[in-house]
């Protein structure tokens, strides 16, 4: 599909360059756009925020997402507010994103939720390349949007499915799909008593078994009324899982859990852009 | 009978002692959260274990195992255990599930004479592989000529016979209820089918939240009788 057929089109390309981390290439295409990046005053790293120009995703729309962080460049990368996906009569509305993500690398892709209102049809496929060394940190939030009749699940699917290879292997395939429209969502062993589901990726050489211990233990210490999973992957990382009943209670275990990580590594190791 | 469908049953009958047994896939986090109490909430538990993650993962995977046999597409049987083992989030379910690969691999490579058996067990012990247990039905069921449809039938009677023994212990429910619960499921395990037939290659692997969380949040029981 030609660049301009996309309801909205967005290509990033970032490189390191002398240390720091700048765009080498940033193309948008109508509904899409990114502003001017704020740059982290710790580790100089840019981060840039996703735009929806259209305000919400309607019937049929189709966005696609480019982004490319190459030999030892940093990005941060979110939104500027919650993707707001409306009804779709006919068609659902489509987004994908390709991820590249060259050696030693650094992704912080960290969008707002995705709200899902009445007979909304959501698909979206992610799909990460990474190499060597590489870090991601990958979250995504589906909550239910407000609906007249006060309906718990008023949306009729939101599909997400992410994959994310390390050096052409997979390593991480996640399928998510709610379906309230043919589905009883709120039964013991699928969403029971729960309205929201996060999920945080990351995916780290430096991540071990005794890390997620210690996240573990942070996530214990959190409150609020939600329930959490944490486990190891196959590769160097892992899959936080939290249902909840508001936005707030996942993105506060998720930032809770990538504070500590933060903390550690640059305790350790400061980062390298903050020598220029 | 079918002398061939006999050779399934045994491979069906050794599912259990290759550690069936001592995997309950998350159903002991919601006994010890008192949510699965007694033969009512085991069934719910069973149905949706069934309905979502069985389906979606496992089943499916044996029908595209078998397509991709039909085209000696061999490729794509070893992509399938990769996808079957990344999906599962939860890396002591995801580890309990290859210990019964590899016990079931083995059992299958001693009963039958078949080179795709051998070459699979050939790349799990070279890491090349991770094996699974629907992969391993996937191979024996084809090899023994017996259809798909009776393969995933078959595939997921003895998981749910084996959850069923393993509630019978940990609730515990008495064993009439129990075996109360595999005939009420015969008919989920015909519908399973049909549904999987149905599905398209973008549900592979949908996840069951509520199944999917216990199960990882089973690696941090401290009391507990089941390995997962």
């Amino acid at each position: 599909m030609d660049r301009t057929q996309w309801t909205g089109f967005l290509s990033m390309d970032i490189e390191n360059r002398a240390g720091k981390s700048v765009p080498k290439n940033i193309y948008f295409h109508d509904a899409l756009k990114v502003q001017r990046p704020v740059y982290d005053g710790k580790s100089g790293r840019p981060c840039y925020y996703i735009l929806n120009l259209g305000g919400g995703y309607l019937d049929g729309d189709t966005y696609r997402i480019e982004i490319k962080v190459r030999e030892k460049a940093e990005l941060t990368l979110t939104t500027l507010g919650a993707t707001l996906i409306y009804k779709t009569p006919t068609k659902p509305v489509y987004q994908e994103t390709e991820i590249f993500l060259e050696e030693n690398s650094y992704l912080e892709y960290l969008p707002d939720p995705i709200i899902g209102y009445e007979k909304a049809r959501y698909k979206q496929l992610d799909t990460i390349y990474m190499k060597k060394g590489a870090t991601l940190f990958y979250s995504d939030i589906l909550t239910p949007g407000w609906s007249a009749e006060g309906r718990s699940f008023s949306y009729d699917m939101l599909h997400l499915r992410t994959n994310i290879y390390m050096e052409d292997e997979l390593v991480v395939y996640d399928n998510i799909k709610l379906e309230p429209a043919v589905q009883q969502i709120d039964v013991l062993g699928f969403m029971e008593e729960y309205t929201h589901l996060g999920t945080f990726i990351v995916i780290a050489e430096k991540i071990d078994e005794d890390l997620v211990k210690r996240l573990q233990e942070v996530i214990n210490k959190q409150s609020g009324d939600f329930k959490a999973g944490i486990s190891s992957l196959t590769v160097a990382g892992f899959t936080l899982r939290v249902m909840a009943n508001m936005t707030q209670d996942i993105q506060k275990v998720i930032s809770a859990c990538h504070a500590l990580i933060s903390k550690e590594w640059y305790a350790k190791t400061p980062p390298l852009l903050r020598k220029y | 009978m079918d002398s061939s469908l006999l050779s399934l049953f045994q491979l069906c009958d050794s599912n259990f002692p290759s550690g069936g047994f001592s995997h309950s896939f998350g159903l002991e986090t919601y006994i010890q959260q008192d949510k699965v109490i007694d033969p009512e909430t085991f069934s719910q538990w069973l149905t949706l274990y069934l309905e979502e993650q069985m389906v979606s993962a496992d089943g499916f995977a044996i029908k595209l195992a078998y397509q991709a046999l039909e085209n000696d597409n061999f490729e794509e049987i070893w992509h399938l255990d990769r996808l079957l083992t990344v999906q599962n989030v939860s890396q002591e379910t995801r580890e309990g599930t290859r210990f019964m690969g590899r016990s079931l691999i083995k059992i299958a490579e001693t009963i039958y004479d078949s080179e795709l058996i051998e070459l699979y067990n050939k790349r799990i012990k070279e890491k090349k592989s991770f094996a699974h247990p629907a992969i391993v039905f996937a191979l024996a069921g084809n090899h023994l000529k017996i259809t798909k449809d009776t393969t995933i039938l078959y595939y997921m009677y003895s998981t749910v016979i084996n959850l069923v023994q393993n509630a019978v212990r940990a609730i515990p429910i008495g064993q009439t209820a129990g075996q109360k619960i595999i005939t009420a499921f015969q008919p989920k395990l015909q519908k399973a089918v049909t549904t999987i037939n149905d599905l398209e290659e973008s549900d592979f692997g949908t996840i069951a939240p509520g199944i999917e969380m216990a199960q990882m949040q089973h690696e941090n029981l401290t009391v507990r009788i089941f390995m997962s």
